[in-house]
């Protein structure tokens, strides 16, 4: 039983058909990828699976559970938190407050109990920053806890992208474009990085990315997608010599031009 | 030197000239006497040393330096001779200058000459009195350049004494205090009596620095005995001040209740809310209610058929702090959930239009409210048959209900809600998406935003005794949303400042009443310009800004430094 189930899932801007019917399954700790051209409906398929958008049609099932209709906070607590493509942090607080804000879902603590500073509000804080602590530690930005967030360096932005869905203790993390902007040195990191949680913190992941280097070595599984549908699935190896897959990169009659996808 | 000290100096005087001229015109020097000229000329020299010490490129007592504070002060001494020279001409020669600016009257210029008004009005002035305009502002512009060229040697020479040094500023409120205590206690203040409006602004300032020193020291045990001698310095003021001081000093500090509670909804959870004063006048009026029953010929009615009496308070003012708390926070809840789904200007809209509501249910449910006919002899609060209805007593409840507010903003500011706040005012989808209840956040906000404004608009109504639906105007909400904004958003500390900045000043200042609402206008102009994030604003905010001084994004990520790997391509940078 795959952890996460999309069945036939279509997304509607008024005329333009966004996604159009796209399945896709991702069984438990395994990296898929997205894949596909600009605008192909990588990010709208995205938001159709956190609740940011809700499809027209189709299903989605998440450990079992219908996610559609549900508002993204509730798919949060379901066990599903993700990062996004153009770095979206909360800028004017601190490192270690976005991680905070992160494990929200996770928290108890009402504000009658914050006024009061009962026992367990100060002890179910103490223990949200300890594991904050951990969380930066565990992505490598350990010490890095009072910085501002968007004073820290581009590729630490993204990693506290990370620590912060980290922080709702998900079981599927959805990563869109995490090496964006990155240089190799960079991307190398968040490679190992991705497969750290993987397999140190048993996360199923499902990235898009653009970065062929990252999507060939560490997927599990590759979709492509081009103008909202789904036109290539499987191992990373079939789908790059898929012809359907080159002519969406580089345009009917265009073969003889260089591979993007090497 | 040369150009560069000249257009500074240029600016530089003009701006000090805007505000001499200013001072002229609110009627300062008339009441300074013949100290007029050398008080200015040290205002002068005050300014001129807050703009010379921003500017690190100035360099060198001998260099650009010295060459803008004395191209500034001359300026503005030039300028200021002229103008000053202008009016003494116009009422020498009997024209009516008053009519137009109504302080420019003999006495008041006579002062900048040190003269006696005849002599202005006689035309008999020498032009020693403009060079010694001149002169003196000139003087002020080298004083300032020494005081920096001073400031940036003892700097660099980091002296162990000036270490030192740095616990001198947190004395600054006790001496304040002192010098309140000092000038003892004039018998009338009301009005005109200067020394009394001296004391007024003293004990301000006092608390004002106090507010500063507080924030000053880093946690420690220093920092407790420091906060316990300002509580104790702050509770004994309302024992010092007189009836009308403390009666101003209430009014500052029920608003900054209030104030706290919209830098809530406004400076934490970012949702800009101009009908505040919807909640604080149910607030005040639901106390009403309780406590001057009589005034209200509906409730005469209703209580009269449950055959109960009529002609005292219903309940007392402690028992009554809950059901105005309880109203005020539904009043909230009911403004919160028709604007769940509005952000920013449809939201400011919106809560413009809720205030008004409000204030047109008072004036015309006049069964219930009385109209604009108001609701008259409301009780005092009491203590075991004594009356807390004096200035005193009220500004010390305004006290206790302000330390207590601020104290629960605080928590709240640390807490689970009060992250999800900000998170909500930085972007309210990714906070959605990061895990966080918006409806009950944003309800929350507006709830307890409310319920503190109830609790101020109760203090408020037992204050006034006697509160009509023109109390509850929108310039209410605007004062309110002034202050937040002047102290500083989302500082907690910041709204006392606002408060005593735009409730409490105006008051000392009640010769400039004519120009109260330019000085409104022109402090909100210029400090938007000057320092856009507020008098005091929240460690968040001066965080940001003081690492900003070096900024961060530039540097390598933690990602760049793992240790195996060879590609050495410089550093892809990527501008968000």
């Amino acid at each position: 039983m795959a952890l996460l189930e999309a069945r036939r899932v279509t997304k509607v801007f008024g005329g333009l058909v966004a996604v159009s019917a796209v399945d896709l399954s991702v069984g438990e700790r395994t990296v898929a990828s997205l894949i596909g051209p600009n605008g192909a409906g990588k990010t709208t398929f995205f938001n159709c699976l956190t609740g940011l958008y809700r499809p027209e049609e189709g299903e989605i099932r998440f450990n079992g559970q219908p996610m559609i209709g549900l508002r993204p906070d509730q798919i949060v607590a379901a066990g599903m938190a993700r990062t996004y493509q153009n770095i979206r942090l909360f800028g004017s607080m601190t490192v270690l407050e976005n991680i905070l804000v992160g494990q929200h879902v996770r928290l108890r603590s009402t504000p009658l109990g914050a006024i009061f500073q009962t026992p367990f509000t100060r002890r179910e804080e103490e223990q949200a920053e300890r594991r904050a602590r951990e969380l930066l530690a565990f992505v490598g930005l350990s010490g890095k806890g009072d910085l501002t967030a968007r004073n820290l360096p581009y590729g630490d932005q993204r990693l506290l992208e990370v620590a912060r869905a980290l922080g709702s203790s998900p079981r599927m993390l959805l990563l869109d474009e995490p090496a964006a902007g990155m240089n190799p040195r960079e991307t190398d990191g968040m490679l190992r990085l991705i497969r750290r949680l993987r397999d140190e913190l048993e996360m199923t992941i499902l990235l898009i990315e653009h970065d062929m280097k990252v999507v060939m070595s560490i997927s599990d599984q590759v979709t492509v997608l081009d103008y909202g549908k789904k036109i290539a699935e499987g191992q990373p190896a079939a789908v790059r010599s898929d012809p359907l897959v080159i002519e969406a990169y580089l345009g009917s009659g265009m073969l003889e031009g260089h591979s993007k996808l090497t | 030197m040369g150009m560069l000290a000249a257009r500074h100096g240029l600016r530089t005087g003009a701006l000090a000239f805007v505000l001499l001229t200013y001072l002229t015109l609110i009627g300062l020097p008339g009441r300074l006497a013949d100290l007029a000229m050398p008080v200015l000329a040290g205002v002068a020299a005050i300014f001129f040393w807050l703009v010379l010490r921003r500017n690190p490129q100035l360099g060198g007592i001998y260099g650009s330096l010295g060459g803008t504070a004395l191209w500034a002060g001359l300026l503005a001494g030039g300028f200021y001779a002229v103008l000053t020279a202008f009016f003494a001409g116009l009422l020498a020669n009997g024209v009516r200058v008053q009519l137009v600016f109504d302080k420019i009257v003999p006495q008041n210029l006579a002062a900048l000459y040190a003269v006696m008004p005849g002599a202005l009005l006689s035309g008999e002035l020498s032009p020693v009195g403009w060079l010694r305009q001149v002169g003196l502002l000139g003087l002020a512009g080298v004083a300032a350049a020494l005081l920096v060229a001073g400031e940036r040697w003892l700097r660099r020479r980091e002296l162990p004494p000036l270490a030192a040094l740095r616990w001198l500023p947190l004395l600054l409120p006790f001496v304040l205090l002192a010098a309140v205590i000092g000038l003892g206690s004039p018998a009338v203040t009301f009005g005109g009596n200067n020394q009394g409006t001296i004391r007024l602004l003293l004990a301000m300032l006092a608390v004002g620095s106090g507010i500063f020193a507080a924030r000053a020291v880093r946690p420690g045990g220093a920092r407790r005995v420091l906060w316990a001698l300002l509580a104790a310095a702050l509770v004994g003021l309302p024992f010092l001040l007189d009836q009308f001081q403390n009666s101003v000093m209430g009014i500052v500090f029920i608003f900054v209740m209030m104030g706290l509670g919209l830098n809530i909804v406004v400076g934490f959870a970012g949702l800009l809310d101009l009908g505040y004063v919807a909640f604080f006048a149910i607030g005040a009026y639901v106390y009403a209610f309780l406590a001057a029953p009589f005034s209200s010929p509906w409730l005469i009615a209703q209580l009269q058929g449950w055959g109960l009496p009529v002609s005292g308070p219903l309940v007392s003012f402690w028992l009554a702090l809950p059901l105005t708390m309880v109203a005020a926070g539904l009043g909230g809840l009911l403004l919160g959930i028709p604007v769940l789904r509005l952000r920013g200007d449809y939201l400011a809209i919106v809560t413009l239009g809720f205030g008004e509501i409000i204030r047109l249910f008072m004036l015309n449910l006049a069964e219930l409210t009385n109209g604009p006919r108001g609701l008259l002899n409301i009780a005092p609060p009491t203590v075991g048959g004594y009356s807390l209805g004096n200035p005193r007593d009220i500004f010390l409840l305004a006290l206790a209900g302000a330390a207590l507010i601020a104290l629960v903003a605080n928590r709240l500011d640390g807490s689970r809600l009060g992250r999800a706040w900000v998170a909500m005012r930085e972007d309210e989808d990714v906070a959605q998406a990061t895990g966080i209840h918006l409806v009950y956040t944003k309800l929350m906000a507006f709830a307890i935003g409310a319920l503190f404004a109830g609790l101020a608009g109760q203090l408020y109504a037992a204050r006034q005794t006697n509160i009509f639906p023109e109390n509850f105007s929108l310039f209410v909400s605007i004062d309110a949303l002034s202050l937040v904004i002047v102290g500083g958003m989302g500082s907690i500390p910041g709204v006392v400042l606002g408060a005593l900045a735009l409730k409490g000043l105006p008051e000392v200042l009640r010769g400039v009443d004519e120009y109260r609402i330019v000085t409104f206008a022109a402090l909100l102009v210029i400090m938007m310009i000057v320092r856009p994030q507020g008098i005091l604003p929240s460690l968040r905010r001066g965080r940001e800004l003081q690492e900003q001084g070096g900024s961060r994004a530039d540097q390598p990520s933690v990602l760049e430094t793992l240790p195996d790997n060879a590609g050495g391509s410089p550093l892809a940078q990527k501008e968000r």
